[in-house]
Formats: C-alpha cells, structure tokens, sequence
C-alpha cells in the first residue's frame, strides 16, 4: 500500500502537469485551424477612386495578402434602380472602384483598426469597411474562451507543481538517510540517486502514458460526441502519437529536475 | 612502518565557531590500534569525522594515506571512502534494506559482481555470528546484532583503516565484547589500522594499542 502510495503521489501531479502541456499543444493546434477557418471566411472592403493593383495594397500593409476586385456590373445588379434597365454605363462610369481584402492571419480588434489606418493613408482610398461588429463578436467569443482555457491550464500546472514540490520533501525523508550512509561510504552522486532516479523515470513515463490515454480518451468519446464546433473540424488533430513522445519527454526532465534538487540538498551530518 | 594517518598542527573548528581540535600533531602507522578518549564535547568525535573528509582541517595538516585532506576534491575523497570501513554508535544501516544487502554496502559501491557481494555476505556474516539472518531488516535485529551487522560492513572491503565512533556505547556488556574481539582480529590477523573513539577502554583488551587523549580545551596528548 506504501508502496503504491509512493507512486501515486508523484503520478497524480505530473499527470496534472501533462494534461495541462498536452491541453495547451491540442488546444493551440485546433484553435490555429479555427482562427484559419474565421480568416479565411473574413474580408474587408475597400472603395477606391482610382483602380488599384495587389501591390498597392500590399505596400500599404504587411497583412494584406489577397485583394479581389469586385465587378461594378455585380453591385449594379443587386441594387434595385428604377433606370437600370434603360442605361447603366454612366453609372458604371461614375461608380468608384470596390475590392475585397482578405489578410494574412486573423487580427484582434486593434490591428485590424491599424491596418484600416494604413489603407486610409491613401489619397485614392475613399472608405474602408471592416465589418468590425461581426468580427468582434467572433474574435470576443474566441479569445475569452481561450483565456478561460488557458487560465484553467495554467492553475492546473500550478497546483501540479506544489504537489510535486510536496513530494520531493517527501523523497527527502524517504532516501536522505540511505544517501548519506551510501555517500560515507564514497558512493558518487549517480549511485546515491540511482534508486530515485529509476522510480522517478517509470513514475514519468507512466504519467505520460495515462495523460495520452484520457486525452485520447478525451478526443473521441467526449468532443466527438457533444459537436465542439472549434474542435470538431480539427478533431483528428487533437491528440496525436508524437504528443506521447513530446509528454514523456517533458514529464523526464521534470522529474529529474526535482530529483536532482532533492539529491543536491542531502548534506552529510 | 607506513603512515596512514599524519596530522600536524592540525586545528579543526566548524564555521564561524570556536576551536574543537587545537594544534594536533600525531602520527598513525599501519596495523596501530588506537583509542582516542577524552570528556563530552571534547571533540573526540569531531577528530574522527576530519579522518573521512566531514569536516576540513581548518588550519594544519592532515594527510590520510597520503592525501591531504585540507584540499581534497569529492572524487578523490570518494575514493578514500571506498577503502575505509566506518562504524558508528548508531551504526547508521539503510533499514530498508536486509542485512545482507546493508554488509556488502561497499562492495556494491565499488561494483563488485552479485556472486562476490553473496559469498563474501555469507562469510562476513559467519564471522560477526550472524548465520542465517542475512535476509532479515535492520529493525527485526538487537542494538548487539545490528552493530556486528554494522562491524561486518565495516571489515567487507577489507578497508586498510578502520574508524569507530563509541561502537559499544549502547551495547551491554556481552555484545561489547563481541565488538571488541572483531575489531581486535580485524588489526592482528588482517593488519588493518583501528581507531576508536570511546569514553571507556575495555578492561579486559588483549593486543598492544596506543591511547590518545583530548581535553576540554582541544589538545591532544598520548597517554599509553
């Protein structure tokens, strides 16, 4: 039952510390396709005096990478005038020029007035809509979710690493007294760790393996089921084999760490 | 005769304290049994820890089979270690560990193979009259039992000096004795240089030795 005891203490924070890192790379790898996705649907326009090419824009801001001009005869067509039918070309001639921007990654409120700012700048630039209201809404939405979720990893982590702090005061007690004896007898740094060392690497690895097991558990039972709209289009990139790999090998150097700060703070009597 | 332990001027303190050991100069020869005695707090104890690099001359000489303890580096005092056999009055074994294992300590320390460690566990444990408790725990044994287990330890490598700090202070008087007579073989049969650090010498001790003494000042004279 110590025994067992032993092991759990140290499992249950690093489990805690690893669900939090695997959260945080899942969570920022589905929510870069999200924020691809809203990028991609989003676009600004902008009307013009004079005809425009991608490089003046392009000149004007580092975020703009796509411009589309919109054919007047198309605006025409929506607008229901009395005289359309008769003769449009004067007002097709009259008309300024319209063009759809589409960015380079989506932007938070300020930038996004920056880049309206630049495109102003122009004297050939009458009007810039960002549709601000739609895109804000958006943005809001997403980026108190993600704070909320990041706040929620980042106590997670915390409370993970008390625990951890916790069980290294617990090693300490446990295998001061056999390192100092080992040390008397001229055992090197490595041989008076190596049992802790050891218990500590298998306790590591097998956090990773659990931590991989709920998150995959996670990914398709739960998520699948309830229709997470910014997950479930980047479902399959959730949770993916190499995460074990990048889990257990932060769970080592963690473990590690605090092994070696316990060993370092054994002193001879 | 070679020396095994030289100290001269040797002034031992620990930090920012007063002197515990005062301009010491004695020299220690191979296969000498020595006891070093002295009054509480004399520093007895102190003396015998500078022997095994606890605690750093801090003014003097000390040189300990030929290496100068005033600035010796951990891998060349670990070394020193391995070839020393120690034994306290709270034996200090890994509880956790059976007798057997906590014995063959500095074999294991100095990577000797499974097969060494087990007969020489079987033979030490034989010689400290301890057959057939080798898988027992420390805390399964006697206060007498488990300082035989710890005079075992001391003899497995057969270390070329032996220190003891009070080794029979909690033991009655049959177990002392038991004591006594392995450290007394361990110096005539094996030549293995013994220093003691006790309140009492035996009465009844049968092999020459030499006796040091320290006063409550710090100053070491040999009496004997």
């Amino acid at each position: 039952m110590r025994f067992i005891k032993s092991h759990l203490s140290l499992i249950f924070p690093m489990v805690a510390i690893l669900m939090g890192l695997e959260f945080f790379i899942a969570f920022d790898r589905t929510t870069k396709g999200y924020e691809e996705s809203l990028k991609d649907s989003y676009a600004m326009l902008v009307v013009a005096k004079d005809e425009m090419s991608i490089d003046d824009f392009k000149s004007w801001d580092k975020h703009i990478y796509k411009v589309a001009e919109i054919e007047k005869s198309k605006i025409i067509d929506k607008v229901d005038l009395p005289f359309k039918s008769s003769d449009t070309s004067n007002i097709d001639k009259d008309m300024p020029n319209f063009y759809s921007i589409k960015l380079n990654k989506y932007l938070n409120n300020k930038e996004l007035e920056e880049v309206k700012r630049n495109i102003l700048k122009s004297d050939k630039v009458t009007r810039v809509e960002t549709f601000d209201t739609l895109h804000n809404s958006n943005y809001g939405l997403f980026s108190s979710i993600k704070l909320a979720f990041q706040t929620f990893i980042l106590f997670m982590t915390i409370i993970g690493f008390f625990l951890i702090i916790k069980q290294m005061e617990v090693w300490n007690f446990m295998h001061s007294e056999r390192m100092k004896v080992m040390d008397i007898f001229g055992a090197s740094l490595f041989l008076r760790s190596k049992a802790l060392i050891v218990m500590a690497i298998i306790d590591a690895i097998l956090s990773a393996i659990i931590a991989s097991i709920v998150f995959y558990t996670i990914q398709n039972s739960w998520i699948k089921g309830n229709h997470i709209a910014i997950l479930e289009d980047n479902i399959g990139g959730l949770f993916s084999i190499d995460d074990l790999i990048t889990l257990s090998f932060a769970s080592i150097i963690i473990v590690l760490i605090a092994v070696f700060l316990v060993v370092i703070n054994v002193k001879e009597e | 005769m070679s020396n095994i332990i030289v100290a001269q001027n040797l002034t031992l303190s620990y930090e920012r304290d007063e002197e515990i050991i005062r301009n010491a100069s004695f020299v220690i020869e191979k296969g000498d049994f020595v006891f070093i005695t002295g009054p509480s707090g004399s520093g007895k104890s102190t003396l015998l820890k500078s022997f095994y690099g606890n605690i750093k001359p801090q003014s003097g000489t000390l040189l300990m089979g030929g290496l100068n303890m005033s600035n010796i580096k951990k891998p060349k005092l670990q070394e020193l270690r391995k070839h020393l056999g120690i034994i306290f009055q709270d034996y200090k074994l890994i509880n956790e560990w059976n007798v057997e294992r906590n014995v063959v300590l500095p074999l294991w320390i100095a990577g000797y193979s499974n097969e060494v460690q087990q007969t020489q566990a079987k033979r030490l444990l034989h010689h400290v009259k301890l057959t057939g408790k080798g898988h027992k725990y420390p805390l399964e044994l006697s206060g007498g039992e488990q300082q035989r287990v710890g005079v075992a330890r001391a003899l497995s490598k057969n270390p070329f000096l032996i220190l003891a700090d009070e080794p029979t202070g909690n033991l009655d008087e049959y177990s002392s004795n038991v004591i006594w007579d392995l450290l007394e073989n361990a110096c005539q049969q094996l030549e293995t240089t013994v220093v003691v650090v006790t309140h009492k010498i035996p009465s009844v001790f049968n092999i020459p030795y030499r006796h040091f003494t320290i006063d409550e000042l710090g100053d070491i004279y040999e009496v004997h």
